[in-house]
């Protein structure tokens, strides 16, 4: 699968998943940073501005320059996976202008065209209002109409809440990222590769799956079939992602060490099966493993505007800690005696010195 | 309607019938005075018309031949202009009415053009 990395963030992301990533940026500088062996596009302003300046966290800037490269993304975007912060103004804007162009095709776009989206999110808590307002616009507006259009397909929902609470450097947090994201693609790899037990997940499954025009929250950890599955599950949600909602559909790929019969895999579809999903599944023989392991995926389907009251409701919480704090800092005034009949005479005589004292240096008084 | 010898008194009626006209020809007269501009008739018409008290020359010709009749403003004849000053009497009425803040002031566009 092709990968394409839009603005600074989200070009980081992209050339550590794949080297030969497709990167697309307005700045000419941060373009040059990117050390990819893929193409490098460069989005450009009518006036000529954006060179240096790149988009200046401004959304509309980014939507503007997407005009410049619209016809060249609509086809690099086939088929391909955009991977973008919707913080600033490049990878916001841009991103914005190819969801837009998704939405408004009016042909049903095939399976193998359809274009999945990795977008992180700002933490609302930590980060400026300006990237929260940048997002909140950007679910509403383009991702919204996209999702509804059918046209996309699955949206990883990135957040930086994990790197800001963690402390984690940027380059750490986005390695964390594309692991996480190789781990979820070496599905169909590892059913090619590894002894099948039962059933099957294959390249044109998977392809399907992630077609699907939903929210795929997906997490790996090792699995204990003595325990719960769907506690075990609850506890080790991906941090990375937000959390998931209740799934539409789900996938789940179970390996199991040498000579394990892999059955423990019944007590997975049975939690599937009280949540009325039937999941997509297979389970592999792994003999570098000790311990099972088992890989989820879940669809979901949430309204953006959702998604955009749980930013806002952050961003809230830390802006009313921001009117506390102005108003323990408050001055204290000393209490104005005001006397409207003097006042209103201070008003009356405004004006009267200046004409009396006139007509007294033209000695007429 | 009751009547009064008092000089005071009729200082006082005249002074109720002063209109916001009146009150502008007393305080433009007086300010042309102090600095020092000669402050004819056709600088008042033009005032009055730009602060939107008439439009016509007549009543401009009235409201100066009223406050001339009541000796609260002097009309020269100098070099064909009829200036205007201000007499002892009009500044006596200019001050009661700037006292009672019974008119706002307004500026006339030809005194202000002229640096006092």
């Amino acid at each position: 699968m092709r990968t394409i990395g839009i603005g600074g963030a989200g070009s980081k992301i992209a050339v550590k998943l794949d080297a030969q990533s497709v990167v697309v940026n307005i700045s000419e500088v941060e373009l040059s940073k990117i050390p990819t062996s893929g193409e490098k596009i460069q989005a450009s302003l009518r006036d000529g501005s954006g060179v240096f300046q790149g988009a200046r966290m401004d959304p509309q800037i980014g939507l503007e320059a997407y005009g410049s490269v619209s016809r060249q993304l609509s086809n690099l975007v086939r088929g391909a996976m955009v991977i973008a912060a919707t913080g600033g103004g490049t990878g916001n804007g841009i991103t914005a202008g190819i969801l837009k162009e998704l939405a408004g095709r009016a042909e049903k776009i095939a399976v193998e065209e359809k274009t999945v989206f990795a977008l992180v999110l700002p933490y609302a808590k930590m980060e400026p209002d300006e990237f929260v307002i940048n997002t909140s616009d950007f679910l509403n507006g383009p991702v919204a109409a996209a999702i509804d259009s059918g046209n996309t397909g699955n949206i990883f929902m990135f957040s930086n809440r994990c790197k800001f609470e963690k402390q984690l450097a940027e380059d750490k947090y986005n390695q964390m990222i594309v692991n996480s994201l190789r781990d979820f693609f070496a599905i169909p790899a590892k059913n090619a590769q590894l002894k099948l037990l039962e059933e099957h997940i294959d390249q044109a499954d998977f392809a399907l799956y992630l077609s699907k025009p939903y929210f795929n929250h997906f997490t790996s950890f090792n699995y204990n079939p003595d325990n719960d599955f769907g506690k075990q599950l609850s506890a080790r949600w991906n941090p990375l992602l937000l959390p998931p909602e209740q799934a539409i559909e789900a996938l789940f790929l179970l390996e199991v060490p040498a000579g394990n019969d892999g059955t423990c895999f019944y007590n997975i579809l049975k939690y599937f099966n009280d949540q009325d999903v039937k999941p997509l599944y297979s389970v592999v023989e792994n003999p570098n493993l000790k311990n099972p392991r088992v890989s989820v995926s879940l669809l979901y389907s949430r309204k953006p505007a959702e998604e955009v009251q749980d930013l806002n409701r952050e961003s809230e919480e830390h802006a009313q800690t921001k009117v506390r704090r102005t108003i323990d800092q408050y001055v204290e005034l000393e209490p104005l005696q005001v006397n409207l009949d003097n006042e209103a005479a201070k008003v009356k005589s405004d004006g009267q010195d200046d004409v009396i004292a006139m007509l007294k240096r033209i000695n007429k008084l | 309607m009751p009547t009064s010898s008092s000089p005071t008194e009729l200082f006082e009626r005249q002074l109720s019938r002063l209109g916001e006209e009146h009150f502008l020809v007393l305080l433009w007269a007086a300010t042309g005075e102090y600095k020092q501009v000669k402050y004819n008739i056709t600088n008042l018409f033009d005032d009055l018309k730009h602060g939107g008290i008439t439009r016509t020359k007549q009543t401009a010709v009235a409201i100066v031949e009223s406050l001339r009749i009541l000796c609260f403003i002097d009309v020269r004849d100098e070099r064909n202009r009829k200036n205007i000053y201000i007499t002892e009497f009009g500044a006596k009425a200019l001050e009661k009415l700037i006292k009672t803040g019974r008119y706002v002031k307004k500026g006339s566009a030809f005194l202000e053009e002229v640096k006092s």
